[in-house]
């Protein structure tokens, strides 16, 4: 791989940081086939809940953050708990005491202060063109399909390492022509609300790691968040094209590919699959974290239904602080609002043993990695149900 | 011996080896209390990593394990090395930053558990100082489509009664080639065959020593056969015919790797 004097200075005379990303830079380049390092405008590092990433990922970040500082903006995933109420979700202290130091580490290298993994919401929101190293899959779908950025699906060591030197191996969706359509997806019914998160864990599990190209849907910035979240949790996609919606719908050239339909029928066998639970104890709503406006939509629910079940609600600290009177209303309603934390990378094993949620990520990591059973249903519908 | 293949993380380590032939998830995989692998579905199961040369075809699973590799090495309980057929990233990454130098493009079938492997993950070899190695070349003679193949005699002293191709071990300073067109020669008595392709070598583990296969195609020009002592029987078959005969190692993967050679 070809580096520029400032990379090789970088690696030779580094700080052991410095030298480690660039390593790891350069050798996965060279397994990916890049033939040089492209330089970034911001990064988006995964990793940084203590119950995901454990002792070792501890270790790891602290030893790593003695050298090593951010060259680019950068913003980093959810942590375990709410930095503020963490006792109030029954976060052990030990778990909170670890979990503080991995948000002291990030901290420390000069990583933005806002646990999200909705960063276009939440400061960090790349121009269309901009290369970028984005971990977070969700994240990585939405940034490459709605605001045209580019950026692999990176891991967390690898979207820290870029953030730390500045550039990432360009190859991949950084390069025109792997951004095109490799199916075609023609979706036959009307798609709203939690119909988003069913298509995709339905197309994601279909195209792998290729881009579909959806016809016959319409869908606001929130509705395209859901879709990219589920997308990549049931497959390696990470963009996808929506005619006459996303930015590079023009150039993605979807004729003669694997064609593939959608109907009613389809998305309800979805949810029906992934519902492995009947009754459930809790409604979880984030995965990804809710914005302002979907707060708002909540706090409108909430006054409506007051549902009987407690509700967990997850959204950013931006998010939540410009929307802290619907937080207010769905508080004063028996729910609570998280903030720095998500669904499934915090701690709720312990007071549900079966979520409600209309989240697709949720129903395919609730199980795995929290082994709860998932009630997967429309979020009107779960309000009313559990009402 | 010694064997060519790609430098991913640098350094360099000495170990015993230990050798899967599945994919490995770090997290879940192998225990960060004791360092020994924990994967059910893992053909070394129970077996330690610490202070070993970790070779498997590939990673998978969670991008945590890079953390957890990185947790072994630190407690004191990873491997020295590893060397994969193709490192994927979470394995590169993980070696990287635990500093365990990590070789790829090694077919991992070559490698036994306990041999002694040496990794130099700077120059991207690893080396196998007490296994030897045998050149050997494998002329594959097509006619019509049809490929020859013979049956080892039953004196044979190594993989007696077994299909093969048209075999012989390659002398010092001897090219590939020459040797090919020699054992036709002795062991068919086919004359004026004419070359095609060469193929890469394909790799054969045969007890202490290991069997580098040259494949050559080459296309004769009729099918009379006169074995001499050496076979037994002779056949004209199908590519996919060979799968279904009781043949050396890797017969097939060397014929495959001949035809897709230009």
């Amino acid at each position: 791989m070809r580096l520029t004097p400032r990379q090789r200075q970088l690696r030779a005379r580094g700080t052991p940081a410095e030298k480690t990303a660039m390593r790891l830079l350069v050798a996965l380049g060279e397994i990916y086939g890049a033939e040089r390092l492209i330089r970034i405008t911001s990064a988006h590092v995964a990793g940084a809940s203590y119950k995901i990433i454990g002792d070792p990922g501890l270790e790891f970040i602290e030893d790593f953050a003695r050298t090593a500082k951010v060259r680019v903006l950068t913003t980093v995933n959810p942590i375990g708990m709410d930095l503020d109420r963490w006792q109030e979700q029954g976060i052990p202290e030990a778990f909170a005491a670890k979990q503080k130091r991995i948000a002291h580490a990030y901290l420390a290298m000069g990583v933005r202060p806002s646990f999200t993994c909705t960063p276009y919401i939440a400061g960090n929101r790349p121009k269309f063109g901009d290369h970028i190293a984005w971990a977070e899959s969700s994240a990585a779908c939405f940034a490459n399909s709605v605001l045209g950025a580019r950026t692999n699906r990176e891991g967390g060591p690898s979207a820290l390492a870029a953030a730390v030197v500045g550039a990432t191996p360009n190859h991949g969706l950084h390069q025109d022509e792997n951004r095109r359509a490799t199916h075609l997806v023609d979706v036959e019914h009307a798609v709203r609300g939690t119909g988003f998160s069913l298509l995709g864990l339905l197309v994601g599990r279909e195209v792998g790691g290729g881009i579909p190209y959806f016809r016959g849907i319409a869908g606001t910035e929130s509705d395209l968040k859901w879709l990219s979240a589920s997308l990549a949790s049931t497959g390696e996609c990470a963009m996808f094209h929506v005619e006459r919606l996303t930015p590079e719908w023009r150039g993605a050239r979807p004729r003669g590919l694997p064609h593939i339909r959608v109907t009613d029928a389809n998305l309800e066998s979805v949810r029906r699959e992934f519902t492995t639970g009947e009754k459930a104890d809790i409604i979880g709503l984030g995965s990804p974290q809710l914005s302002a406006d979907e707060l708002r939509g909540i706090a409108v629910l909430m006054d409506k239904w007051r549902p009987r079940v407690p509700v967990y609600v997850f959204a950013s600290r931006e998010a939540r602080d410009s929307a802290q009177e619907a937080a207010a209303t769905i508080e004063r309603h028996g729910g609570h609002v998280f903030v720095d934390t998500c669904l499934e990378v915090t701690l709720l094993e312990h007071v549900s043993k079966t979520v409600a949620t209309p989240s697709g990520k949720g129903a395919v990591y609730l199980p795995t990695l929290c082994g709860q059973r998932v009630v997967l249903e429309d979020i009107e519908k779960l309000f009313q149900r559990y009402a | 011996m010694k064997l060519r293949g790609r430098a991913v993380s640098p350094g360099h380590a000495t170990g015993s080896a230990l050798v899967s032939g599945k994919p490995l998830s770090f997290l879940g995989g192998v225990s960060l209390d004791t360092g020994v692998i924990s994967d059910p579905g893992s053909d070394v199961l129970g077996e330690s990593v610490a202070g070993r040369v970790l070779a498997f075809p590939h990673g998978k699973g969670s991008t945590v394990g890079s953390y957890v590799l990185y947790g072994l090495v630190k407690r004191g309980i990873g491997p020295v090395g590893i060397v994969n057929a193709h490192a994927e990233g979470i394995v590169a990454a993980g070696a990287i930053l635990a500093g365990v130098p990590l070789v790829d493009s090694i077919d991992v079938s070559v490698l036994m558990k306990g041999d002694i492997v040496t990794v130099d993950g700077d120059r991207g070899s690893i080396a196998l100082p007490r296994v030897s190695e045998t050149r050997v070349a494998t002329a594959f003679v097509r006619n019509r489509g049809r490929i020859l193949v013979l049956r080892r005699a039953r004196t044979a002293p190594t993989f007696p009664g077994l299909w093969s191709g048209v075999s012989g071990v390659i002398e010092r300073n001897e090219r590939p080639i020459r040797r090919a067109r020699t054992e036709v020669r002795e062991e068919t008595g086919i004359r004026n065959i004419r070359f095609r392709a060469t193929g890469p070598i394909v790799y054969v583990r045969h007890e202490h020593s290991v069997i580098a296969v040259s494949p050559i195609l080459f296309d004769a020009p009729s099918r009379r056969v006169e074995l001499n002592w050496e076979n037994e029987e002779v056949r004209w078959v199908t590519p996919s015919d060979l799968a279904r005969l009781e043949t050396v190692p890797r017969l097939r993967e060397a014929f495959d790797a001949v035809s897709r050679a230009r």
